[in-house]
């Protein structure tokens, strides 16, 4: 069962110099329910417009975006119940405390009067902004206010969390804490979908990731199968006594030595058997996801 | 989903309370101030067998009525399309007609309370004993309050930034309101004035409230009675279309 399906959907825009432009171009992929999926892609690829279409604030103009089975276009008010969303931008409501800014906001998505004040202390004890809750939205420090917008979009317990890089521009101790929640909130059977210009974040918490340039998919699939595909599939090794009979398939490269890995069990075995206690150091190696990225875009930013 | 309708309408209402002194208390001073003008200048002067003085008050408490309830939700869509927090809007599963409503009762409530305090304030200087149709002037009240409500809607939507919804409330709404019979009967204005009036909107509003509070009706009473509920209906459409366009980025 699929959280969030896209099925050949394109979107276009006609720009200020009257000029047509496809952002999005027949995009196809699917999120399975539970899971943690990245939508990743340098800046302008499409990723934007994408959750604008998702999130039911765009119409596209081809194809069908359906979450949790129900058809975006034909019942936006229906999703929107369903889904939490980040924004990029930290935005605030000007004259209202942090109490103030989640009550209405819960409200707004149906929790009852009753429930939302209890909500709203678990949410701010989550992220840490519980000291904050008559200070006015205003007044909070950019962290803070990231945070707040983190607590609008999860204190009516979506289904589907769509975070478009909730960690811009925040320090490393907030980032651990934004991770947490992550995986906290998918625990919890939240399926999330994540954009983030910081690859690594990509890399620690998503299963499966979704590459967009220029509109298109690129690549799509589970992140451990991509580096898989994009690995060299070879062992590295180094030797102590480099004037030794090499076993076949051994090539040397500079001061190390290359295998050619079909298995990384069994060939990590047959070489440290050949060359005994000969061996200096041995790793495999695989493709870092801003390895591929960069590989697949030809871009060097993300 | 009615409970996102009455939440954004009761954050909306939690908004101008924030900010009563600008947004309650200086429509009172406006009103205090032509009040003690024409309590200087208007005398004993009669029209039909209504106090000058009375006849003008009506007339201001209408137009106060009229620009607190355009200017709560006209200025308050600008101000989010300029800090950004219009995306909320965006977002919320709350329909776009109810988005429309919650802000219009929302400069609906704003407009009562505003008139509220006005009348406790000013009364006792105003020579009017009691009201003519009081059940006419709850629907007045409200048919106005809503309407200019659902007209300040639009225009918060409708206009691109701050200056183009100066410029509707400086060059089209005053000049409307002053000409729609505030300060004198339209009946008394040379032609072709007095007719182009009739077809003045507002003019309609103003007599309607005059009419349920005094009696006195500038025409019939019941072609502006007509004509506001019919408008109110119109702005609706326009609202939602307009609405419906904003919320959803083409």
């Amino acid at each position: 069962m699929y959280s969030l399906e896209i099925k050949n959907v394109t979107k276009k825009f006609v720009t200020a110099k009257k000029e047509l432009l496809v952002a999005v171009n027949d995009v196809s992929f699917a999120i399975e329910q539970g899971k943690i999926h990245g939508l990743l892609g340098p800046n302008g690829a499409g990723k934007s417009t994408l959750i604008g279409m998702i999130s039911a604030m765009q119409a596209a103009d081809k194809g069908v975006i359906e979450v949790e089975g129900i058809d975006v276009g034909a019942r936006p008010t229906d999703v929107k119940k369903m889904l939490g969303v980040v924004p990029q931008e930290i935005v605030v409501e000007m004259p209202f405390t942090v109490e103030e800014v989640l009550y209405y906001y819960a409200g707004m998505y149906g929790v009852p009067e009753r429930e939302r004040g209890e909500r709203i202390r678990e949410v701010l004890t989550e992220l840490d902004l519980i000291g904050k809750l008559k200070d006015r939205a205003r007044n909070l420090s950019g962290g803070m206010k990231r945070r707040l917008m983190i607590a609008k979009a999860i204190v009516h317990k979506p289904k589907f969390l769509i975070l478009d890089e909730p960690t811009a521009g925040v320090d490393v101790s907030l980032r651990q804490k934004i991770w947490a929640l992550v995986r906290r909130l998918n625990a919890e059977g939240t399926t999330i979908l994540f954009t983030t210009h910081y690859l690594e974040e990509a890399e620690q918490l998503c299963e499966s990731i979704t590459l967009i340039d220029h509109g298109r998919v690129i690549k799509n699939g589970k992140l451990k199968d991509i580096q898989q595909e994009f690995s060299k599939n070879v062992i590295h090794f180094e030797l102590f006594d480099r004037a030794v009979a090499h076993m076949a398939g051994v090539i040397e490269v500079g001061s190390d030595y290359e295998f050619p890995m079909t298995d990384l069990g069994d060939d990590l075995a047959r070489l440290t058997t050949y060359y005994k206690g000969n061996i200096k150091s041995i790793r495999s190696e695989s493709a870092s996801l801003e390895q591929i990225f960069l590989k697949l875009t030809n871009s060097p930013n993300v | 989903m009615m409970t996102g309708m009455w939440a954004l309408y009761a954050r909306e209402v939690k908004r101008f309370q924030k900010i009563f002194l600008d947004t309650v208390f200086s429509p009172l001073v406006t009103i205090g101030l032509y009040l003690s003008v024409f309590g200087v200048v208007a005398g004993d002067r009669v029209i039909g067998n209504l106090p000058y003085l009375a006849f003008v008050y009506v007339g201001l408490l209408s137009m106060m009525l009229i620009n607190s309830s355009f200017s709560n939700p006209s200025f308050a869509l600008i101000i989010a399309k300029n800090v950004g927090s219009i995306i909320d809007l965006q977002l919320v599963p709350i329909r776009n007609w109810q988005i429309g409503i919650a802000y219009a009762l929302a400069a609906l409530a704003r407009g009562i309370i505003t008139l509220s305090i006005a009348v406790v304030v000013t009364i006792w200087f105003i020579p009017l004993h009691g009201i003519a149709h009081p059940f006419l002037l709850i629907l007045a009240i409200g048919l106005t309050g809503i309407e200019f409500g659902m007209l300040g809607v639009t225009f918060g939507f409708w206009a691109k930034n701050f200056e183009s919804l100066t410029f509707m409330t400086t060059f089209v709404m005053q000049p409307m309101i002053f000409l729609a019979g505030v300060f004198y009967p339209v009946a008394t204005l040379p032609h072709p004035w007095g007719i182009v009036s009739q077809f003045n909107p507002i003019h309609h509003n103003i007599n309607f409230i005059r009419y349920a509070v005094t009696g006195y009706s500038d025409g019939t009473p019941w072609i502006s009675i007509i004509v506001v509920g019919g408008l109110t209906l119109v702005i609706f459409a326009v609202m939602n279309f307009v609405t419906r366009r904003n919320l959803q980025i083409s």
